[in-house]
């Protein structure tokens, strides 16, 4: 969204991991001004993430995921141990449309950096704060993780196969991304609101909060029915077959959801199994679900020597729900995903040109723009310091000198 | 010694300039109130100027919808005279057939808020009044296969733009509105599965495990929430009219799942399915059996394995050649795992979630989802409301998940009736009488 007016927008993002972090970087996708926020000190941990390696080939700046959910940012760094640091931030809050924090409760008060106080200098600041499971109760203190919220919302309870055996965290730390998508959501609604009431106001997101909403059915059927549901795995609680099929070669599979008659008898067409329309196991919807574990038998016989693509492509064109179960790779390569150029091309610093993930909306005239790259440590000090906040060189370097900011890691 | 601080590569990023003159600096704050209670807010009306005419059915649409209903938005939904069909879709009491009519219970949750009136847009007159409502509306939503909002209104998306230029379309399909796939059929277990979260969980010698219930549908509806909120916003201070904008479940699936698709690129190893590890690497994030359940363990930092180790009773574990840095616990990570699991098994999830907390350890009991409803946190900080429907009596739903600083919400209003606010909209708002009202009744158009 590149249009001067967007560029009006400043955010100050002190947040770290993934889902405050992604409230940034969708607002800097429509073009707002985002300046991140570390700590030589205590950088967002989120570096070390799925990175490792020697000091000298700088590891803190080769974390995928860092580089995937801050990118268009502007990178400070200042330590807030120091007044001198609390000083230069709140001066930024001063200027700023939106602060963006997930500190553990009560950081913000002990910084002198509270909503009251910020808002009284600034009061038209948006400020949102995303603790894991919310700023009261008796687990206001409890750190949390994706992984932790998403069991806390009922998700991981559910995660596990038909046929018993443990629960299955998801693949993705749901709570992160779902925190972050909310967190967004809450952030465009209180700018959208400051524009009639002058005035902006403090949000608090509570990432478990966010997540519960997703398991409604599951909570709505314990409810009505009494019972609670166990974890279905790959199955249906009506139609059959409804499964993952290994196909021919390593680690291949196919996913096949068939909803009516029609799509049934496409499934034995394009597998050559006609014989089973006549198999009284499974003429009927409900004879299918009854026989499902025969008929899984049958199936898995079936796509056991298939190729995965060629028969996903064939039942697709048949009108079956299939489709592969990519892999990251597969993923990547997939046909649509690429027909419509998902993912872009970014080069940074450090690591080079790597394929991240672009809009998933597609505006006609604004289009998100995804393709800065995620600031290295520190990388725009002096850049923010002098043009946001008017300091001269020997302001700036009165701050280097005294450590308050800096471009390395310090333990 | 670390070398040389890296210089960025590539383009800049921007720096703004000049300032907007912040006149408000001096204004005085005294509306300010926070009190972040129990009592407090289920029902916003940040959004009470904005209007929507919602075309949408099943989940991801409603739910976008439904948040922005939540925070005051005007959303009137339009289904055909025989109703969408979530509201045939469980759970309903006695079991989750698809035979009960007025509604199930995700129907239920899913449209509250909002107002219902009927439409059948195959009927001209039901098409111009449809057109009436965009006329007034700011947003439209809709979740038909891609071309079908076309066929249904008689214009394409960017006719509708041309004759109401305030109005942005939001329209949410499977694949998004082009490219190879874009009609292909779909379902949740498809979704997951194209989308890339399927296979990674599970046990590395069965089929991959889908995740449960349709949260892809709930991530789309979020991203769509979010496209509209942006499309306002463009409106309002950049663009001047609305726009068109295009939301596919596949992609919104593919975006949540960024460990996999950038991390692959980073390392060249594509990840595979562990079991009950969630990644193998230099921490210990499993899911364990403990004597009434499971509990989600997340040992990632030198201090949280220090708490693990002082938790079991077993200090000196920190010292251990084997596990003296994350490095050694990414080698040695299945003999710590074997000191670990022995005794969450002999201990149960209440007891194991307070010495954990109290070590500030990340390790959460597995709940049921009976548990989610009953837990402390949430009733202390009165997340669950509780909602008269109608149709299903007293139900218990999520609130919302933001509290704002400036508001005091109303009671959640229950999910319309089919055509219950018929008259209302159409008879209040557009004035139509009521002989034109029941004619239109008799006619099958509402």
């Amino acid at each position: 969204m590149s249009t001067a007016t967007h560029e009006r927008l400043r955010v100050v993002d002190l947040s770290m991991g993934w889902a405050g972090p992604l409230v940034g970087a969708m607002l800097t996708e429509m073009g707002a001004e985002v300046i991140k926020i570390e700590d030589t000190r205590h950088f967002d941990w989120w570096r070390g993430s799925l990175s490792m390696g020697p000091p000298e080939e700088h590891p803190i700046e080769r974390s995928a995921v860092f580089n995937t959910v801050n990118r268009g940012k502007l990178g400070v760094t200042l330590n807030l141990a120091d007044p001198r640091g609390v000083e230069v931030l709140k001066r930024l809050a001063v200027t700023a449309d939106v602060l963006i924090e997930n500190y553990s409760a009560g950081v913000m008060e002990r910084l002198g950096l509270s909503y009251r106080v910020l808002s009284e200098l600034n009061p038209r600041l948006v400020m949102i704060s995303m603790p894991s499971f919310g700023a009261e109760g008796p687990e206001r203190d409890a750190r949390g993780y994706g992984n932790t919220v998403e069991a806390m919302a009922g998700v991981t309870g559910l995660t596990g196969y038909h046929d018993g055996g443990q629960p299955y965290t998801l693949s993705n730390a749901l709570g992160d991304p779902v925190g972050g998508l909310n967190g967004m959501f809450a952030v465009m609604v209180a700018l959208h609101e400051r524009e009639r009431t002058g005035r902006g106001q403090w949000i608090e997101l509570a990432q478990v909060e966010a997540a519960i909403p997703l398991m409604a059915e599951a909570l709505l059927d314990y409810q009505l029915n009494g019972k609670i549901p166990p974890p279905r795995g790959n199955r249906h609680p009506r139609y059959a077959p409804h499964g993952i099929y290994r196909c021919a070669g390593e680690d291949n599979w196919i996913a096949v959801g068939v909803e009516s008659e029609a799509q049934w008898r496409a499934l034995l067409g394009a597998l050559g199994l006609e014989e089973l329309a006549a198999d009284p196991r499974f003429a009927t919807a409900e004879a299918r679900k009854r026989n499902e574990d025969a008929l899984d038998d049958a199936l898995s016989r079936a796509f056991g020597s298939r190729e995965v693509e060629e028969i996903a492509r064939r039942l697709i064109g048949a009108g079956v729900p299939a489709g592969q179960v990519n892999s990251a790779p597969a993923v990547m390569a997939d046909e649509q995903i690429q027909a419509r150029g998902f993912f872009v091309p970014v080069e940074r610093a450090v690591v080079g040109t790597h394929l991240y993930p672009g809009a998933v909306a597609r505006f006609s005239q604004t289009p998100l723009e995804t393709d800065r790259p995620a600031p290295l440590l520190g990388e725009h000090n002096e850049t923010v310091l002098r043009e946001v906040l008017g300091m001269s060189d020997a302001e700036i370097e009165a701050l280097e000198r005294a450590g308050i900011i800096g471009t390395r890691p310090l333990e | 010694m670390p070398g040389n601080p890296p210089t960025s590569a590539g383009t800049p990023n921007r720096i703004q300039k000049p300032m907007r003159p912040r006149e408000h600096l001096t204004g005085r704050a005294d509306w300010f109130q926070i009190r972040l209670g129990a009592d407090l807010f289920m029902r916003y009306n940040s959004l009470s100027d904005i209007r929507v005419v919602d075309l949408t059915h099943h989940i991801a649409g409603p739910y976008a919808t439904r948040m922005l209903a939540e925070m005051g938005a005007e959303v009137i939904k339009i289904e055909p005279p025989w109703g969408e069909g979530a509201r045939r879709r469980g759970p309903t009491r006695g079991g989750a057939g698809e035979e009960t009519v007025d509604r199930g219970g995700l129907f239920a949750f899913l449209n509250t808020n909002k107002f219902g009136v009927t439409l059948d847009l195959r009927h001209e007159r039901a098409r111009e009044m449809l057109l009436a409502m965009l006329e007034r509306a700011d947003l439209l939503f809709e979740n038909f296969a891609p071309g079908t909002l076309q066929k249904l209104v008689g214009l394409s998306p960017n006719d509708i733009l041309e004759r109401f230029p305030r109005l942005s379309i939001i329209s949410i399909s499977n694949f998004g509105q082009d490219g190879p796939d874009r009609d292909a059929p779909i379902n949740d277990l498809v979704l997951f599965a194209r989308g890339g979260w399927t296979y990674p969980v599970g046990e590395p010698t069965r089929e991959p495990l889908t995740p449960p219930g349709s949260l892809a549908q709930y991530i789309g509806g979020l991203f769509a929430a979010i496209g509209a909120m942006q499309a306002l916003y463009a409106r309002n201070f950049a663009l001047g009219r609305g726009q068109h904008v295009d939301v596919s479940l596949l992609e919104a699936t593919v975006a949540t799942m960024i460990y996999e698709t950038v991390a692959f690129q980073y390392s060249g190893v594509a990840r595979v399915r562990v079991g009950k590890r969630y990644l193998v690497g230099p921490y210990l994030i499993v899911t364990l059996a403990c004597r009434d359940g499971y509990a989600g363990l997340h040992c990632v930092t030198d201090k949280q394995f220090e708490g693990l180790c002082e938790m079991m009773g077993r200090p000196e574990l920190v010292r251990d050649e084997r596990f003296r840095t994350a490095l050694l616990r990414m080698v040695n990570n299945d003999a710590l795992l074997a000191i670990v699991e022995p005794f969450f098994r002999e201990h149960d999830r209440a007891f194991l979630y307070r010495e954990g907390h109290k070590r500030k350890l990340p390790l959460v009991p597995i709940p049921s989802i009976a548990e989610v409803l009953e837990w402390e946190q949430l009733k202390a900080r009165g997340y669950f409301e509780t909602l008269r429907d109608p149709v299903l009596g007293e139900i218990r739903i999520p609130g919302a998940p933001l509290r704002l600083s400036s508001h005091r919400p109303e009671p959640t209003r229950p999910a319309p009736r089919l055509g219950e606010h018929n008259g209302l909209i159409f008879g209040e708002r557009f004035g139509l009488d009521d002989a034109e009202l029941s004619r239109l009744r008799q006619a099958g158009m509402i």
